[in-house]
């Protein structure tokens, strides 16, 4: 068994706005082993950033807040700890690389200045010797050190975000936390950025949290997979048992709606519906209103998280025994 | 385990020595602004002034008090390159060393408002909430005050003189500063970089001195030098109706207000301290408008 890295029990985050409550994240739980990568995918507004946010606890408050929950890294619980200290843990043991790299780097000062700023905050280095780190980290993901003294500006997207990414493992970090990193690229600029992430992780052992909604991304990087629906997880898995026994609707339906090569259809096939407003989450079962195999009980009971087989969790009535065999003793059809 | 996560690999670095050069943003902009022809021309007239203030008593061809009761009210000549006012004092040795005490209430004041008025924008900005709510209510109840007129009335209270001159100019341009300042940080505290900044792991403090400031410095720059303009003008406002530097001491503004009696009869008087005044406010904003150019990184070529 692979050592766990970080442990997120029952998080849960919630936004006030305009006096609503909006729950953005509800008692998610999750853990990464070292080394490994996870992928959290979903649609715009499932939760995924707000996650990331939390467990490095970033999240804006006000409007937001951490409700309840923990996240255990290295002992301790990050959610509990004094801002002092989780200052040493942000981009020393935990980093993360930003979805725009066009508006994460700071615009005034050169991006050799802003990784050796992360050195310099970190390590007893002196200035010089941060820059000199700098410059070699530049190299690492293929940037000429020369470059360093120059400003965001004069790079491209792509450039910028493996700026990015140096400026995320500048201190070696336990832990990358990827939010949607390719999303502002082009695609061929997305492999690229994708394949120096994935090298620099396997050399340097650092486990990943991968936030994104492609699932061609999903499927090149990560080892295991949690599916987020309007701030829940529904499913969770190894790479191969999500991609190879899609369970819960909601993800047979992300997958449904790729198109495929081999297949000539005139359409996608789309998960009908929109995700609910996040103030008003359906009673039940969040993805009732626009699941095809709805039953009674999913309007009316939340679900529990359903063991299938290895580390496989899904979290949907149809798996569920109890519920499956009620229909049946009562003679109603069920309908999967 | 506390020993296992201790284990950190280090980074495979290149083996080369690639070096960043630590450049100089400042020679940068200095190369920009080098450009800007009129930018140029407004900063010889601002050194040009700064020199003739250092310089002053080698300079000056009279002593600035030197009284010449023959020889009063004479037309510009060879002697006087300038004329004489109503007691024979030399107008051109007078404007020279007026020049010390303009620049040196126009660089105090604005200072000591640029750096208080920064810091109440900054908090007020960076935090929020009722913080923001109490130290712009504050500004909101100086600005209220038409800025001459706070100036005015702070003189009055404390007196006239060359201190109590700045402090009241100073005050009287807090809360423009406290504004833009404020006005700025608000539309960076949101930017991504900020945040970007606070997930490496960068204090309060260390994120509002690195990353606000630095990016809201263009406007407080060309406010800044706009508002040494305005101290200038101010500072020769409040002598000339008699609240600021008393006579004889060389000062702009008190010189029009004693010259303004003779302007018929000799234009000189009122003139040329009215010209230097003019030149140095116009060059301060031409200069100032270029160092905004110069400074801003997204507008380099």
């Amino acid at each position: 068994m692979k050592e766990v890295l970080i442990e997120v029990k029952d998080l849960s985050v919630q936004y006030t706005s305009e006096g609503k409550e909006i729950k953005a994240v509800n008692n998610i739980s999750f853990q990464v082993n070292k080394g490994e990568t996870l992928g959290i995918v979903g649609e715009t507004g499932a939760g995924k950033t707000t996650t990331a946010l939390a467990i490095m606890r970033l999240i804006q408050t006000p409007p937001g807040k951490i409700r309840n929950g923990s996240v255990q890294f290295d002992g301790k619980d990050l959610l509990q700890e004094k801002e002092s200290v989780l200052r040493k843990v942000r981009g020393n043991k935990i980093s993360m690389i930003f979805q725009d790299p066009m508006t994460s780097l700071n615009p005034v000062y050169t991006v050799g200045d802003q990784i050796a700023e992360v050195i310099w905050l970190h390590e007893k280095v002196s200035k010089t010797e941060a820059r000199k780190k700098a410059g070699s980290i530049l190299e690492l993901v293929g940037i000429p050190a020369e470059r360093g003294s120059e400003y965001p500006h004069e790079f491209s997207g792509g450039m910028k975000q493996r700026v990015g990414i140096a400026i995320a493992l500048a201190c070696n970090p336990q832990l990358l936390i990827a939010d949607e990193p390719t999303t502002a690229l082009d695609v061929t600029i997305q492999a690229q950025v994708l394949r120096l992430m994935t090298n620099l992780k396997e050399k340097l052992n650092t486990s990943m949290i991968l936030i994104t909604h492609d699932l061609g991304v999903v499927s090149e990087v990560c080892d295991k997979v949690a599916i987020m629906y309007a701030g829940e997880i529904v499913e969770y898995g190894t790479l191969e048992e999500i991609f190879r026994n899609p369970s819960h609707p909601y993800t047979q339906g992300l997958f449904n709606s790729i198109p495929n090569m081999n297949k000539k259809v005139r359409r996608l096939t789309p998960i009908v519906g929109l995700m609910p407003d996040p103030t008003e989450i359906p009673s039940g079962c969040s993805f009732h209103p626009r699941c095809p195999k709805a039953m009674k009980e999913c309007k009316s009971m939340k679900p529990g998280n359903i063991q299938l087989n290895g580390e496989h969790k899904v979290s949907c009535h149809l798996f569920d025994e109890t519920v499956v065999r009620g229909r049946v003793e009562t003679n109603e059809p069920s309908t999967p | 385990m506390s020993t296992n996560t201790q284990v950190s690999n280090e980074l495979p670095l290149p083996a080369a020595k690639p070096r960043i050069k630590k450049k100089n943003p400042y020679i940068d902009i200095w190369y920009r602004l080098l450009k800007n022809k009129l930018a140029v021309v407004s900063l010889g007239v601002l050194v040009l002034l700064v020199l003739t203030a250092l310089l002053a008593d080698v300079i000056a061809p009279y002593p600035a008090n030197e009284q010449n009761l023959t020889n009063i009210l004479q037309a510009p000549n060879a002697l006087h390159w300038l004329g004489t006012d109503a007691y024979g004092r030399d107008i051109l040795s007078r404007i020279i060393y007026g020049s010390r005490i303009s620049l040196q209430v126009g660089f105090v004041a604005v200072t000591f408002s640029v750096t208080l008025g920064g810091i109440i924008g900054a908090i007020a900005g960076f935090y929020g909430g009722s913080t923001d709510n109490i130290l712009m209510r504050f500004m909101d109840i100086l600005l209220a005050i038409p800025g001459i007129l706070l100036a005015i009335a702070i003189v009055n209270v404390l007196g006239p003189g060359l201190v109590n001159v700045m402090i009241a100019v100073g005050i009287a341009s807090l809360p423009t500063y406290a504004r833009i300042v404020r006005a700025s940080v608000l539309s960076i505290r949101d930017q991504e970089f900020v945040e970007a900044s606070r997930a490496i792991g960068e204090s309060n403090f260390s994120i509002i001195r690195r990353n606000v400031l630095p990016n809201c410095l263009a406007p407080i720059i060309v406010q800044a030098t706009l508002g040494v303009a305005w101290a200038i003008l101010s500072a020769a406002g409040l002598s000339f109706i008699g609240l600021g530097l008393q006579p004889p001491t060389p000062e702009w503004g008190a010189m029009l207000s004693e010259g303004r009696q003779y302007i018929y009869e000799a234009y000189w008087v009122t003139t040329f301290p009215g010209i230097a005044i003019a030149l140095v406010v116009l060059a301060l904003n031409i200069f100032g408008d270029g160092l905004r150019d110069a400074m801003d990184p997204r507008l380099k070529q």
